[in-house]
């Protein structure tokens, strides 16, 4: 394909070319200016790790275990997210819960592994959107950096207690028993 | 002054060579270091960025970014020095020196204040006398010498980028020189004489931009090849050759080649004030006390400084034939015109 090239007639001024040079020079310390007199939060630079730029609400970000308001966790071990994760990147293994699940209404199964491995983890919010009970979303943090490759691989705690400071919530490192039965989730 | 040199069992002449050399040395180099941070922070500005802002002292103070200069001076000392296998020994340490003593030596003839006497003695603001012979010339010398530490480097360093940059260079340096010369020239002819206190002198009345603006014009793009600043990069082209005739360079050397860049950028800003902007001259003050005129002096360098900076952040590159095209068909005419129409204004007497 011929490019047509556009020849553009100067006029004097412009073949000086010290004149435009001025008017450049004008433009950039124009620049100069309103960047030096523009305190720093109003630039369009953030400093990065001073201040965080605030996440729009439907970005993807780490990964957290929803759980009960009494603490348990919402997840039943359906396996459904591990298989909607196009990166393969979701370990769970299942167990039943005690006595209780004899009760009508009570969940049956927990998680008792629940990995993701973050390094393979694309993001993509597939099993937010397989997950039949809500139980797992994504949020907001993403920085997560370690030195190992082991540290990067979350298991259920870590994913439980992933935003649990952000949210005013309680760690926890073991399952409490369910007191009440659960309602069925409204899709 | 006399009781400070009687103190040190000296002659207030040698005295003041000495205190001399130390400003004319550590001056320059200082705002030669600063201007790196200026160079990167004032940028920044322009293109609406931040720029270097991590640093800190002590790991508190930020002090606008200017812990960076000492970051990065710490960092150079402590770098591997890199010489590569088939560069030329010798010439590869010999470059940054060859680069880096004209760089100092330039600034040597510059008045940078009023001369004033004091118990009987004459003391001059500038290194080197006036009535030394030498005048203004120096400098330019000192600034074509200034090429052989670009050469040096670029052939040392047996690297294709390297010798296309010092190429490059030293045919810039051909096609400049001439039209440089020739604004100068236009000026001793003026002034009658080519000590720098002549031309300031002869600038009392009125500074030299305004009757030889043509001159100035000419003098100062060439100033822009000389020290070999965009939009004249050629030897250093990073846009592509690299890094042009420091590629291989690395560590206290690079850091040598790159002060002594920004050390051409002060002589130049000098020779500058010194030619075309009355030097240490106060506008609407006859005669400035000395303190004066060496603020005032030093505050048109550092806006000299500032509009190297400034320029190079406003104009893109130019083409290496479009330099060639410039410095030889457009600069020589207007460079030998411009001496012509003062002859010709001499010659009438205005």
């Amino acid at each position: 394909m011929a490019v047509l090239v556009k020849k553009v007639e100067l006029n004097w001024l412009d073949r000086t070319y010290v004149w435009p040079v001025l008017m450049g020079m004008v433009i950039t310390m124009r620049h100069f200016i309103k960047q030096i007199t523009t305190r720093s939060s109003k630039r369009f630079t953030i400093p990065y790790p001073d201040r965080k730029r605030a996440t729009a609400p439907g970005y993807r970000g780490l990964h957290e275990l929803k759980r009960f308001p009494d603490g348990s966790i919402k997840c039943v071990a359906c396996f459904m997210c591990a298989e909607a994760c196009p990166a393969r990147c979701i370990t769970i293994e299942s167990e039943e819960y005690g006595d209780i699940n004899k009760t009508q209404g009570f969940q049956e199964k927990r998680p008792a592994v629940f990995k993701i491995d973050m390094l393979r983890c694309i993001y993509c919010a597939m099993c937010e959107e397989a997950c039949p009970k809500d139980a797992i979303w994504l949020r907001t943090d993403y920085e997560q950096a370690s030195y190992d490759r082991l540290s990067m691989k979350f298991g259920k705690w870590d994913l439980m207690n992933t935003y649990a400071d952000q949210d005013g919530k309680a760690r926890i490192t073991s399952d409490p028993t369910p007191t009440v039965p659960r309602p069925p989730v409204d899709e | 002054m006399e009781s400070l040199a009687s103190l040190l069992h000296l002659m207030p002449e040698t005295f003041w060579m000495i205190v001399k050399v130390f400003i004319v040395f550590l001056g320059p180099l200082t705002l030669a270091a600063l201007l790196t941070w200026g160079e990167r922070r004032g940028s920044a500005m322009i293109q609406d960025r931040i720029g270097p802002n991590r640093a800190l002292l002590f790991g508190r103070w930020r002090l606008l970014g200017l812990p960076q200069l000492a970051a990065d001076g710490i960092k150079f000392f402590l770098k591997e020095d890199l010489v590569p296998t088939d560069a030329s020994g010798m010439l590869f340490w010999l470059a940054p020196v060859l680069a880096f003593v004209p760089a100092v030596l330039g600034f040597a003839v510059i008045p940078f204040g009023r001369s004033f006497s004091q118990g009987g003695h004459v003391f001059h603001l500038s290194l080197l006398d006036p009535g030394n012979g030498m005048g203004m010339l120096y400098p330019l010398a000192i600034g074509a010498v200034a090429v052989y530490g670009i050469l040096t480097a670029a052939w040392s360093s047996n690297n294709k980028w390297s010798i296309l940059g010092g190429m490059r260079s030293a045919a810039q340096m051909v096609s400049y020189e001439i039209a440089m010369g020739l604004a100068v020239l236009a000026i001793f002819v003026r002034t009658g004489g080519y000590d720098p206190q002549q031309i300031i002198a002869a600038q009392s009345g009125m500074w030299n931009v305004l009757p030889q603006i043509i001159g100035f014009l000419v003098f100062f793009t060439c100033m822009f090849a000389e020290t070999n600043r965009l939009p004249f990069d050629f030897a250093e082209g990073e846009s592509e050759i690299v890094a042009g005739f420091h590629t291989e360079y690395g560590s206290m050397k690079f850091a040598l080649l790159q002060l002594s860049e920004y050390l051409h950028i002060v002589t130049a800003a000098a020779l500058i004030v010194t030619l075309y902007f009355g030097g240490w001259r106060v506008p609407f003050v006859a005669e400035p006390s000395v303190p004066l005129s060496v603020a005032a002096f030093v505050v048109k360098l550092v806006f000299f400084c500032w509009v190297f900076i400034w320029v190079r952040w406003t104009i893109p590159r130019f083409r290496f034939d479009q330099l060639m095209f410039l410095g030889w068909k457009v600069m020589l005419p207007l460079g030998l015109g411009n001496l012509l129409l003062q002859a010709w204004l001499m010659h009438r007497g205005a």
